[in-house]
């Protein structure tokens, strides 16, 4: 290639990189699941940053994971409670009269696929989807617990952080740690498609 | 001056290989930019964990933009049109994906203490979790199909050799 040729696909390259950031721009402004520009979708979490530099394979088991997200929940002023602990809320019967209510922070389809029976879903993301309806339930309850796939998922955290800026106490609200893995892997009732389907999956226990 | 046989079956092969390495990149980009353009708080979340903004609108702006961006190029890779520009494109964006793979990878293995390769994590590409070598490898191939797209022989079954 001569050196025209090669000004020539650098142009070429700059073109497309001006038309591929139109066309984004306009895609992102177009669709209804698009982000919000100037929303700070991940902000500051009290006692350090939310972002942990925690892989999928760590050694010690998913105990001293657990337990190190536990830590690192309470060094950061969340509530973290574990599985006994959201069973027995479960079971209580403050959360058929709504006085505890259970929110899952994941995406849609993670939802829709199986979640704790009778929680609301709360993507964070699109935050004024959901907050009309769950805010309400959120101000009257005495205990809200907040999950999402469990793990190094942090979108519970940035959930109660949302639901605390509108106006829920942060002491109503606590984490379950392991989440819906956890949920699962001890063979507790799933509820498919939307909140109180009917669609209950009744696990081994 | 005409092609003795040899240059004529050499060309073709050439024009053959060109043009494979131009669908191969061109199905990849738009396969993985649907991907992250079907699910962008995924891809959001994943660009995040690399802490390369220090901004969240240039985050958010290259979340929304950067999976179109793939689907553009991959677009244009499989009609045929501004073959070597949008190759240049990939290639700069393999590089740079490919470098934040890396730096989060050793980040990931000097806190976790665990080989190299034993690493595993979502690195955002749009293929979910992944061992990160096996990773690196993949995009190491997309770059020789890149560097071969963008300055190897031009397959002659373009659309439209620029813009």
């Amino acid at each position: 290639m001569t050196g025209t040729d090669v000004k020539r696909v650098f142009l070429e390259a700059l073109a497309v990189v001006a038309m591929g950031a139109a066309f984004g721009v306009a895609a992102n402004a177009l669709s209804p699941r698009g982000l919000a520009l100037g929303r700070n979708y991940f902000p500051q979490v009290h006692g350090g940053s939310a972002a942990k530099e925690a892989p999928r394979t760590l050694p010690g088991g998913a105990e001293s994971a657990g337990a190190a997200i536990h830590a690192r929940l309470l060094a950061s002023g969340f509530q973290p409670i574990d599985t006994p602990e959201v069973l027995r809320l479960h079971r209580d019967p403050d959360y058929g009269q709504e006085l505890t209510v259970f929110v899952d922070a994941r995406n849609d389809r993670s939802y829709a696929e199986g979640h704790i029976p009778g929680a609301w879903q709360f993507d964070r993301y699109y935050p004024e989807e959901h907050l009309p309806d769950l805010l309400p339930a959120c101000l009257v309850a005495a205990r809200v617990v907040v999950y999402c796939t469990g793990g190094e998922c942090e979108d519970s955290e940035f959930a109660v952080l949302t639901l605390r800026d509108a106006g829920v106490p942060a002491e109503a609200m606590a984490i379950y740690v392991g989440g819906f893995n956890e949920w699962k892997e001890h063979q507790l009732p799933v509820e498919t498609g939307a909140r109180h389907s009917g669609a209950i999956t009744e696990g081994s226990r | 001056m005409t092609a003795t046989p040899s240059t004529a079956s050499g060309f073709r092969a050439g024009a053959w290989a060109a043009l494979g390495a131009r669908f191969f990149l061109g199905a990849v980009f738009l396969v993985m930019g649907a991907h992250k353009a079907l699910h962008p708080p995924d891809f959001l979340g994943a660009l995040h964990q690399y802490h390369l903004f220090g901004n969240h609108v240039l985050l958010n702006l290259t979340a929304s933009v950067l999976p179109w961006m793939e689907i553009l190029c991959g677009l244009f890779l499989l009609a045929g049109i501004a073959v070597r520009g949008c190759a240049v494109v990939t290639l700069v964006m393999l590089t740079v994906f490919s470098l934040a793979v890396l730096m989060r990878a050793l980040a990931l293995q000097q806190s976790a203490g665990l080989l190299f390769c034993a690493v595993r994590f979502d690195c955002g590409c749009g293929s979910g979790e992944v061992f990160v070598c096996r990773k690196l490898l993949e995009n190491v191939g997309l770059l020789v199909l890149a560097v071969t797209v963008a300055a190897g022989p031009a397959d002659p079954w373009r659309l439209r050799h620029r813009l």
